[in-house]
């Protein structure tokens, strides 16, 4: 990696450059984070093995692989290069790559990279300061790395899904792969850290990850309650639905508001944003009764309470209930729609959260940003996502050095 | 001031965060950006208020008893750290802030916008002799715009963001959507709070200077939610909540199936492949419960394969096929089922508590993922086995130690990091800036 002058330097991941095989949503998670602050992420693909998720959900129009919504907002600001491993040039083509490059990501099952005899220690050979990062279900050792996951398996496995839900009932579960976002920012981090290590010791290395020990990662309380306490999560009353038993206080739930299947959230910390809360009420009579005048009895009561407080939120809508609590200091929300994070909230909005992108099939589009802002390298949205082989022809000439003729014979030969 | 001689942090040189000192000024919504730093060995001294800070008080706690050190809640995201109890609220306090951003590498905290800097201690006045620091105020909102100064308890971000709505159940008429419990939306926040400090440090090591980082919890929540923007966005369809699996535009097979032990598993995916799809039904078969899945018109559907299912218009031989399925796993124990289906490479899974992958070999045992961690101050030879490490580093280990006792580290840290004599902790005593 070339060490750029201090003030030359616009993105915090400049000079880095990642080889990028992973599909789906875990491993774009991870690298569209690495892409946005500025490495160069290229993606590989080819005819036979193209991302599955060109195809969830195009906007119609053509069948084209390069009119997904979920595709654009996870791979923009990466190049995208077809590349055929399996036929031997395509193979020496990837090995030169990888020693211009700094970071391997794939999130293939386990064993995928050792049968193509590019396992880490053949990585290391190529390139001794390349880090490989490997996004499994279960981790490249130990008796079940052969077993697979996708988001909602590491979510059942872990104990994520089972935390969801209402008492009594089954669980509700996580409503999309929240451990594909959660298993692509782990593989941020390690990555990050270990760039970090490397800028100080010189030397790559293999990080291993475990979608399911990622989300495990995310289950220390109730795990520490059973090894300290020995009371399982598994246990009469669990989950708490939306209350919150570890916290003791109350209300602190759902509620239901004006219009069809629509809810706010309240949750009251002390006693002070209680009095605040009563103030909006209008102190109604039965706020009087002795059997919610501490945090202790409201929590004893919560169900009566919860009837009390509904009586009053089903006559406004979620958003009206967020914006008279806040004001009041009292902490509230509105379960948001789509539409509502996207068209009506006013802090989106300010802080610039949807950000607009030329794509070259699909116009103008419209991504998320990334949560946050820097104040020296801000993340930039440089490119849509890259359509199938865009970028082929410009990293096969510039950073391999090919030229047109030999280029002609890759596309000729199914290698590229 | 604690009286028992401090943990020392043990000596680790070869964690991949190892050399950076981080100050943490954090409750619920930050610390654990702190844990997670700590673990990878970079040293973490925790700013907490006297008496400690609020989520000690956040149980369970140990054998039912509340008190600020037995706090397990606390104890799981506050690992590999140290423990200054300080008034920040005083000049003497602040003097003290000041003096360990002027060496730190890192600061992170999650008050509301403003009240740092009401203090004097926000970035301009911690980086004005450490141009190196890198600090990131993670908040509810962000630091500016109409929502600055609200409120965001975990379920808030959780609503806000987006991620409640897609979370639930579609066959339990008028029932709320649902919070999944564990902290979540203060975990996605401290994740990208994090991701932005080390990025921020890795640019460091190029420029030689440090930036801030505003970062909110609102945004993080609203960037976690997979389809359901893009789907609004582009196609201008709304996902809803479906009971176990994936919020989508339209209804889809449920996945939960129970089990003869009364547990359930996912199940998905049934038609990907011929391949997967003879193995399945030759599962069924040899135990005389495939019905009629032999039939050539169920291979042709899993010739099509996924992409082929989502178009087909016609769910009933779908349907069929699932509720053949659910039979033979209502008739087979949950670990039958996920351990038959894993070996045929179905990605199938068990919908575990999380104790119950403290009795699985492959993560207790081979990936060695729930680690000992000593508790001397509860007794010689007491030791509890936490979660362990998230990713696996070949070359820099992970490493956690105990949670600190309220205030562990106080005296430590004044008088060895920043030279105070103990006359001057009497003085401080007394003015009641530390305990």
């Amino acid at each position: 990696m070339s060490k750029a002058k201090p003030a030359a330097r616009t993105s915090a991941l400049e000079g880095v450059r990642v080889i990028d095989f992973s599909w789906i949503v875990a491993g774009p998670q991870c690298t569209r984070i690495l892409a946005d602050f500025g490495a160069d992420v290229i993606k590989i693909e080819n005819d036979a093995n193209m991302d599955y998720i060109r195809a969830s959900n195009p906007v119609p129009g053509s069948d084209s692989p390069n009119r997904s919504p979920l595709f654009n907002t996870l791979n923009r600001n990466k190049r995208s290069l077809t590349l055929n491993v399996m036929h031997p040039q395509g193979m020496e083509l990837l090995k030169t790559l990888i020693k211009k490059s700094d970071v391997i990501v794939e999130n293939f099952s386990s064993r995928v990279l050792e049968k193509w005899g590019l396992g880490y220690e053949e990585q290391k050979k190529l390139n001794p300061k390349i880090i490989y990062c490997s996004m499994s279900g279960f981790g490249h050792s130990g008796r079940d790395r052969d077993f697979v996951t996708w988001g909602p398996t590491a979510q059942a496995l872990s104990g994520l899904t089972y935390m969801s839900g209402l008492p009594g009932e089954e669980s509700a579960g996580w409503g999309f792969s929240y451990m594909d976002h959660t298993g692509g920012f782990y593989g941020a981090l390690a990555i990050m850290m270990a760039l970090i290590n490397r800028n100080k010791t010189g030397k790559g290395q293999h990080l291993d990850l475990s979608q399911v020990e990622a989300g495990i990662g995310l289950t220390g309380t109730s795990v520490l309650d059973y090894t300290v306490n020995k009371r399982p999560f598994r246990r009469e009353g669990m989950p708490p639905g939306n209350r919150a038993p570890d916290q003791k206080i109350a209300p602190h739930n759902t509620y239901p508001c004006k219009g069809e299947d629509r809810w706010c959230v309240i949750a009251v910390t002390n006693d002070d944003e209680w009095e605040s809360l009563l103030d909006v009420l209008g102190n109604p009579a039965w706020s009087s009764d002795p059997c919610f005048s501490t945090m202790e009895s409201r929590l004893i009561n919560q169900d009566d309470l919860d009837k009390f407080i509904s009586q009053w939120t089903i006559n406004l809508t979620p958003l009206e209930v967020f914006d008279i609590l806040q004001k009041a200091g009292v902490p509230a929300g509105a379960v948001q729609t789509p539409m509502e994070r996207s068209e009506i909230d006013p802090q989106l909005k300010h802080r610039g959260f949807i950000a607009e992108v030329e794509h070259a099939e699909l116009g103008n589009t419209k991504v998320e940003s990334i949560p946050m802002k820097m104040s020296e390298t801000p993340w930039q949205l440089n490119r849509a996502s890259p359509l199938f082989g865009e970028h082929s022809a410009e990293i096969y000439m510039d950073l391999l050095g090919l030229d047109p003729e030999e280029l002609g014979t890759l596309y000729e030969e199914g290698i590229a | 001031m604690n009286t028992h001689p401090p943990q020392t942090p043990p000596n680790r040189t070869d964690g991949a965060l190892e050399g950076i000192t981080v100050i943490e000024l954090c409750g619920a919504r930050g610390h654990f950006m702190g844990k997670l730093m700590g673990d990878m060995g970079a040293r973490v001294i925790k700013i907490e208020p006297m008496g400690g800070v609020s989520e000690r008080q956040i149980g369970p706690f140990i054998d039912d008893e509340p008190h600020p050190d037995r706090s397990l809640f606390f104890w799981s995201h506050n690992t590999s750290k140290e423990s200054l109890e300080i008034n920040i609220e005083t000049s003497e306090g602040q003097r003290v802030i000041n003096l360990l951003a002027t060496t730190a590498d890192v600061i992170l905290e999650d008050f509301a916008p403003g009240y740092l800097p009401s203090l004097g201690l926000g970035y301009q006045d911690l980086s004005k002799h450490n141009e190196r620091l890198v600090m990131t105020s993670l908040t509810a909102f962000g630091q500016d715009g109409p929502y600055k100064d609200y409120k965001s308890p975990d379920i808030v971000a959780l609503a806000m963001g987006g991620i409640m709505h897609s979370c639930g159940y579609d066959d339990l008429p008028g029932s709320p959507p649902i919070r999944p419990s564990g902290d979540h939306g203060n975990k996605i926040a401290s994740h990208y709070g994090l991701i932005g400090t080390l990025a921020a440090l890795f640019n460091r090591d190029f420029s030689g200077r440090g930036q801030y980082i505003d970062a909110s919890a609102h945004e993080a929540c609203n960037s976690t939610t997979e389809h359901a923007l893009p789907t609004y966005l582009y196609n201008g369809a709304t996902v809803f909540r479906q009971t176990g699996r994936h919020h989508a535009a339209a209804p889809t097979a449920k996945t939960l199936c129970k089990t003869s032990d009364g547990k359930y598993l996912i199940v998905f995916q049934l038609f990907n492949n011929l391949y997967s799809w003879r193995a399945l039904v030759g599962w069924m078969a040899d135990a005389g419960m495939a019905e009629d899945l032999e039939e050539e018109k169920y291979k042709d559907m899993a010739r099509g394969g996924s992409r082929g299912m989502r178009m087909a218009t016609d769910t009933t031989d779908l349907d069929h096929a699932m509720e053949v399925v659910r039979r033979f796993i209502a008739a087979h124990t949950s670990d039958e089922i996920y351990r038959g289906a894993q070996n045929l490479k179905f990605p199938w899974g068990q919908v575990r508590s999380p104790e119950e992958n403290l009795d699985d070999p492959h993560f207790s045992e081979d990936r060695q993922m729930f680690s000992e961690i000593s508790h001397p101050e509860l007794g010689d030879g007491v030791s509890f086995k936490y979660v362990g490490r998230p990713y696996r580093f070949t070359e820099s280990p992970w490493d956690a130690f105990r949670p600190p006792l309220v205030g562990e580290h106080t005296r430590s840290i004044l008088i060895e990091d920043l030279g105070y004599s103990t006359s001057d902790l009497e003085t401080l005593i007394s003015k009641n800036v530390i305990s």
